[in-house]
């Protein structure tokens, strides 16, 4: 399967004239990388996804897929797969007419669109439900004609806009290993739209932190995590401590921190809240000086349990305090 | 739901609510009964209790030419205007819906008004438009009024339809590499069908039972059945007006029966 690269050249696109969706975006997605745009609602995530399918036309800037500029390709002419959350299967026609629309469209002669569709469900382990209405189907299964459908046209470039985010969590997960998995083997360039951090962090080769229109910061899942650039990213990402240091605001993940004794410590305090999550426990410390820190205690180990109102010693080595820009 | 270990204790509420809607449902079929039992009694007035049970009305109004015809331009008129206000109540619905016109609710408002309007004067005025135009009175002329009457019904059901609609499907289409055109025909047209037909069915009935507009608008010996009936009973009334009645309802009926059975309107039955 071939895959393209996509890139957004200061792309803007604004709605009735007053909001500012997008906000002159530049991003440069690599062929075959599974790129997931991260943010909160609102963020511009979906709208830049829906630039790149063609739905949305922005106003200024250019898109360019595999090297062509397709800003004013028409939808239909972009040869890509999408995959929306609600699925948008075609609800009056059966399984395999849902996968096999895409070749019809491409005048792909019967048998070989019979034989491909045959291939593409036994791709997302559906084979036997052909015959089947898309009401007929539970959530997951939905998803996987939604990814059948989208697949077997080999597009070089599939969009996913929250496809996972109707499924119930354990499903959810399932369905992370096995997109991811497909999309290494058919090294398709995918562009992922989520809100959920774990999800994109989970998943991606690279992603984009977006907020308010603009792009935070690019980087690979570890980057963004360990190496956050600014406070929002810092703050969307996981649990986060700023501390004000000489002015400058720097970020200390809770993990990085240590429980010890009080004459090793840099900061002394007073457990607030303990809140057991299972594989670790996120403490809320309240230090000396007032200000309130987070603290995740793993459990490896011998380990003593703090309950509220216990005095602990607090530690941290310097390199895990990221200084943020702003 | 086996066991009577849980059987309900008796329930006032529920049993008032049963009896509300044996009420209604008495109350909506004793005229259809009544009509039946017309229909089927011999005598040659209207009268009661029935005497015996004959065919012998229904064998008239099967003779009679005049009803034969007029059965037969009201079947005809009505399936015109059935085809006629499905395409033009689903596209004006389509237009208002997708459209992006400017004064969307005043167009709504103005394409729904011959419902508000009494059709008595619907008539009239179609009566004394056509005059002053000075084309007489066509058989198009009434299929048009009573296409003015029926279109609303099949805007509204379409409206409803379109409310509901998931344009991701027409999305997930056109990325496929459906051109707009086809996007509609494989996607769009067959999902709206249901819902553009069920209004299909309100203009044929509408079209079928018009009494009003119809009065103003035929000419002798081009009478449709609701108007044939009326005149029939200025004079006479026997039980051929109630064997009319009868295999109008039927007709209407088998009319709602044959399109669900083909198209599938039970979606609709809820609206």
């Amino acid at each position: 399967m071939t895959s393209a690269a996509i890139r957004l050249e200061q792309v803007t696109k604004t709605f009735d004239g007053r909001v500012v969706a997008v906000d002159a975006v530049t991003l440069d997605i690599a062929a075959g990388e599974f790129f997931s745009l991260l943010g909160p609602s609102g963020c511009g995530k979906t709208t830049s996804l829906r630039m790149i399918a063609g739905f949305d036309h922005p106003d200024s800037g250019r898109i360019h897929v595999g090297g062509r500029d397709i800003t004013d390709l028409p939808v239909h002419r972009r040869d890509m797969g999408m995959v929306f959350q609600s699925y948008a299967l075609f609800p009056h026609r059966t399984v395999a007419e849902n996968v096999a629309f895409g070749l019809r469209m491409r005048e792909v002669p019967k048998p070989e669109i019979v034989r491909r569709v045959q291939a593409a469900l036994a791709q997302v382990a559906l084979t036997g439900l052909e015959g089947r209405k898309p009401s007929q189907l539970s959530g997951g299964q939905q998803q996987r004609v939604a990814l059948a459908r989208a697949l077997v046209v080999e597009p070089p470039v599939l969009l996913c806009d929250e496809p996972l985010g109707a499924l119930d969590r354990k499903l959810r997960q399932q369905m992370q290993f096995e997109l991811k998995e497909l999309q290494k083997r058919l090294g398709v360039t995918l562009v992922f739209v989520t809100h959920d951090q774990e999800e994109a962090l989970a998943m991606s080769d690279r992603m984009a932190v977006m907020n308010k229109g603009k792009v935070e910061q690019v980087g690979s899942p570890t980057e963004i995590y360990e190496q956050p650039r600014t406070r929002f990213v810092a703050d969307f990402i996981g649990e986060i401590n700023i501390l004000e240091t000489a002015g400058l605001p720097r970020a200390l993940r809770p993990e990085k921190i240590r429980l010890v004794a009080s004459p090793d410590a840099r900061v002394s305090g007073k457990v607030e809240t303990a809140n057991y999550l299972g594989g670790s426990t996120l403490l809320r410390v309240r230090a000396a000086d007032g200000q309130s820190m987070l603290v995740r205690e793993t459990h490896v180990g011998e380990r003593a349990s703090r309950a509220p109102g216990d005095a602990v010693g607090l530690t941290w080595n310097d390199h895990d305090a990221v200084t943020l820009e702003g | 739901m086996s066991g009577a270990t849980n059987k309900r204790p008796f329930d006032a509420g529920h049993a008032a609510y049963l009896a509300l809607n044996i009420l209604l449902l008495v109350f909506l079929l004793a005229p259809i009964a009544i009509v039946l039992i017309f229909a089927l009694n011999p005598t040659p007035f209207i009268s009661f209790p029935p005497v015996g049970v004959s065919l012998r009305w229904f064998e008239k109004f099967f003779a009679s030419d005049e009803f034969m015809n007029a059965l037969w331009l009201s079947l005809w008129v009505a399936s015109v205007v059935l085809a006629l206000s499905v395409l033009i109540g689903g596209a004006c619905a389509l237009a208002l819906v997708r459209g992006c016109l400017p004064g969307r609710t005043f167009l709504t408002a103005f394409f729904m008004s011959p419902l508000m309007l009494p059709a008595i004067l619907t008539g009239l005025a179609l009566f004394q438009a056509y005059l002053l135009v000075g084309i007489g009175r066509p058989v198009w002329g009434l299929i048009l009024a009573h296409t003015l009457v029926a279109v609303p019904y099949v805007i509204r059901t379409t409206l409803a339809v379109l409310h509901n609609f998931d344009r991701r499907i027409e999305e997930a289409a056109a990325v496929l590499g459906a051109s707009p055109a086809r996007v509609f025909f494989e996607v769009t047209l067959p999902l709206i069908r249901p819902g553009v037909f069920a209004g299909g069915v309100f203009a044929f009935i509408v079209s079928f039972d018009q009494f009003p507009v119809s009065l103003f608008l035929v000419v002798p010996k081009g009478e449709t059945l609701p108007v044939v009936l009326f005149n029939y009973m200025k004079f006479d009334l026997d039980g051929a007006i109630a064997a009319a009645s009868m295999v109008s309802i039927l007709l209407a009926l088998s009319v709602v029966l044959v399109l669900e059975r083909l198209i599938g309107l039970k979606a609709y039955v809820k609206l």
